[in-house]
């Protein structure tokens, strides 16, 4: 089988604009959680929000993009889209051939548009420009016509970790012949919806939220998107190669709606499965970015799980306090994070961590710190027991 | 690509139980809402907060999934979309106030197929494709590369999307559905924008065993465009790809009665054999985003048992018994497939 390797990454994020901007807070420990400057909701004053620090204005000028119904959450996928396929150096041609696939991951969709939604839903007369936005699949749409991609085109929605997802998928359409090349990756936007959604669940923290630590109170929501273009070894020639995606593995959890199981069956089945396809053992693992989120549930969840494959856990940490969680988008970011450690050797800190989860008693990595990694896996962890782990390697 | 075996389908028509796909239930105020079954296999309390999606979905898959399949592969556009429109009330009328989360966690796209492992506790692959018009199709792609790296699994493969008040809406103000009252087959001679509503969920157990199989899904292609040209060259070189130049094959349109889509279905038409006989499907389901997980299922129907009723028929041709279907859907102008069923 064919090696793929990352030949381009975009992100945008509260931790920053682009991959420069965000590897920069990533390095100084500096968080992108505060009080929400763009958003509406009765609570951008009374929680943390890791918003990304552009209005939707601001975006639609910068990107060029004042198309009819255009919503945030397709300006950022944009915005880290044109920096991914510019960095990997894609031509038009390549973007506009048949064999180019774009995957991409959202769980909000159009949604971001709350009250709009509700007008258009709810209201006989005459429909807002929104009206064909509000969809997942809209993100993808947007993207396609303004590239005009002609190869598979998908949206994959498994909650929170929907673009562990898409990577995987675009991956699996290369060995399998479908696309030469995938653009893959995820984007959400902060949303009344979900804002609401995970308050309702009460895992809300009113505080920066705080992964793995004994005293964590809950998640930050965050916004932003990531791509990357996978690409075959064969094929990639003089291109620049950040890393190898040696490993993936999606995985149900089977036990709850909203809350993961006691010894984490999901988690362990996702991560043991992505070591079993990169065909290496658990001791290989120089570093995880966990999916930490800072809720009661997946923290002592996931360390148990990590904990019950690895033994001894490798150096690990959470990048959730610098960016908030941002669903869809998550498993993305994150794999650009694990890239970044990789290509640059180097870790970074999972920020606001004070006393460890005293019944699995583990403790991230608490400062940036230079360390020469050949394998790191990236976990993603979503409602309905949708778990995915996927293994970056040095190429 | 691979085999289909146990089929369910959920739907307007009687596709359930005692199926009759010979005398068909018309559209109400343009719309086809599904004959739900009574639900045995499901708790009472479950069911009562599941909304229609995961209701029909779950409903239509329990039994494959009982089989302990190795994973769960749904294509839905929308999911509960009655439950996420619920909840959005809630945050409206609450002013973001105390909201119970119960809508907001059926609501998730991915709550059909998290259900599905839920209930049968399934911790195998489980994934939702989403992406509008060609969800089922990416669902039906990611089963063909699950078999091909695991020979010897099986796969519950479904599709499903329900009509709530609140997207019939949404789809009404974009002008998607016909304000002409439409009583059947009439649906394809009106020359107007608009469609019929319709919702389901079809349910496949997919493997790559041939023994006992209902039938065998060939060939998926599917793509984006707005060119009518290049939907004709496309479904030319699908033909020849296939080898169907030669063979009396049953080609299922998925024509809607939208004029505005007529061009890509002429198009279409002008490019199969004269040998080919044409159907069409709407009248019988309806549009949905997911509605070629119904057309699977009847095609792998019609394959199985050789029957075509009339209301089906566009044109026939003389050769009566086809063992191959192609079917050709397109969604809003833009994402099209082309599947290809044959009896074994």
């Amino acid at each position: 089988m064919s090696r793929i390797f990352v030949t381009g990454m975009g992100v945008i994020s509260a931790a920053g604009n682009n991959v420069a901007a965000n590897r920069n807070s990533l390095m100084q420990g500096k968080s992108g959680i505060a009080s929400a400057e763009f958003l509406s909701t009765k609570y951008a004053s009374i929680l943390p929000f890791g918003e990304v620090k552009i209005s939707t204005q601001a975006l639609k000028e910068k990107l060029k993009a004042q198309d009819h119904g255009i919503t945030r959450t397709s300006l950022l996928a944009l915005h880290a889209f044109e920096e991914a396929i510019h960095n990997s150096g894609l031509t038009n041609a390549e973007l506009n051939s048949f064999d180019t696939a774009l995957i991409g991951a959202d769980t909000v969709g159009g949604m971001c548009l709350t009250d709009e939604l509700y007008h258009d839903a709810n209201k006989h007369e005459q429909g807002s420009e929104y009206i064909s936005s509000y969809d997942c699949g809209s993100v993808n749409m947007y993207l396609q016509s303004r590239f005009k991609i002609k190869g598979i085109i998908n949206t994959i929605n498994t909650a929170c970790s929907s673009s562990a997802n898409a990577i995987m998928y675009g991956a699996r359409l290369i060995h399998h012949g479908f696309a030469k090349r995938s653009i893959v990756g995820g984007c959400d936007s902060l949303a009344k919806f979900t804002i609401n959604g995970f308050n309702a669940l009460h895992i809300l923290s009113d505080e920066p939220c705080r992964p793995f630590d004994e005293n964590r109170k809950g998640l930050n929501l965050g916004e932003g998107a990531a791509f990357l273009v996978l690409e075959k070894e064969e094929d990639v020639a003089n291109k620049h190669v950040y890393a190898e995606l040696t490993g993936y593995c999606n995985s149900n959890d089977a036990f709850h709606p909203s809350s993961l199981s006691e010894n984490g069956d999901g988690p362990y089945l996702a991560m043991k499965g992505a070591l079993e396809i990169a065909n290496i053992s658990a001791d290989e693992i120089d570093f995880i970015n966990a999916h930490g989120t800072g809720t009661e549930n997946n923290d002592e969840v996931e360390s148990k799980a990590i904990i019950r494959l690895f033994g001894k856990p490798p150096p690990f940490s959470s990048t959730k306090a610098t960016t908030g969680h941002t669903l869809g988008a998550a498993g993305a970011i994150e794999a650009v994070y694990s890239i970044l450690s990789i290509y640059n050797g180097e870790v970074y800190a999972g920020i606001n961590f004070s006393n460890p989860i005293p019944n699995v008693g583990l403790v991230p990595v608490s400062k940036y710190q230079k360390m020469d990694l050949q394998h790191v896996m990236s976990n993603s962890f979503g409602f309905g027991g949708n778990c995915s782990s996927l293994i970056f390697s040095k190429a | 690509m691979f085999y289909f075996h146990h089929i369910t389908c959920i739907s307007p028509q009687k596709t359930f139980a005692d199926i009759d796909i010979e005398n068909i239930k018309p559209p109400v105020e343009n719309k086809l809402l599904v004959a739900e079954p009574v639900y045995d296999g499901i708790p009472l309390g479950i069911l009562r907060r599941m909304g229609k999606a995961v209701r029909i979905g779950v409903g239509a898959a329990l039994k494959i999934a009982k089989q302990n399949p190795n994973g769960v592969v749904i294509g839905t556009a929308n999911g509960g979309m009655e439950d996420c429109i619920k909840f959005l009330n809630q945050i409206i009328e609450y002013d973001e106030g105390i909201l119970t989360p119960t809508n907001f966690v059926q609501s998730t796209t991915n709550a059909v197929a998290a259900q599905i492992g839920l209930m049968s506790v399934n911790k195998g692959y489980n994934c939702t494709h989403v992406h509008r018009g060609l969800a089922f199709e990416n669902a039906m792609t990611d089963v063909d590369m699950l078999l091909k790296e695991n020979s010897s699994h099986s796969y519950l493969l479904g599709g499903v999307d329900e009509i709530s008040a609140y997207n019939y809406n949404i789809e009404l103000l974009g002008g998607w559905y016909k304000k002409e009252k439409i009583a059947g087959v009439d649906l394809y001679d009106q020359n107007s924008a608009g469609s019929i509503a319709g919702e389901g969920a079809a349910m496949f157990w997919a493997s790559n065993n041939e023994q006992n199989a209902i039938a065998k899904l060939q060939a998926v292609r599917m793509f984006h465009s707005e060119d009518e040209n290049l939907i004709a060259d496309e479904l030319k070189k699908f033909i020849e790809e296939n080898y169907l130049e030669e063979e009396s094959v049953l080609f299922f349109s998925g024509e809607n009665g939208d004029s505005r889509l007529q061009k890509y279905y002429s198009a279409s038409e002008e490019i199969i054999n004269k040998d080919f006989t044409v159907a069409r499907f709407k009248h019988v389901t309806g549009e949905y985003p997911s509605v070629s997980a119904m057309a699977v299922w009847l095609a792998c129907y019609i394959l199985k048992e050789q029957i075509l009723p009339d209301h089906f028929l566009k044109y026939s041709s003389s050769k009566k018994d086809f063992s191959k279907i192609l079917i050709y859907n397109n969604y809003k102008g833009i994402q099209h497939s082309f599947i290809l069923i044959s009896r074994k």
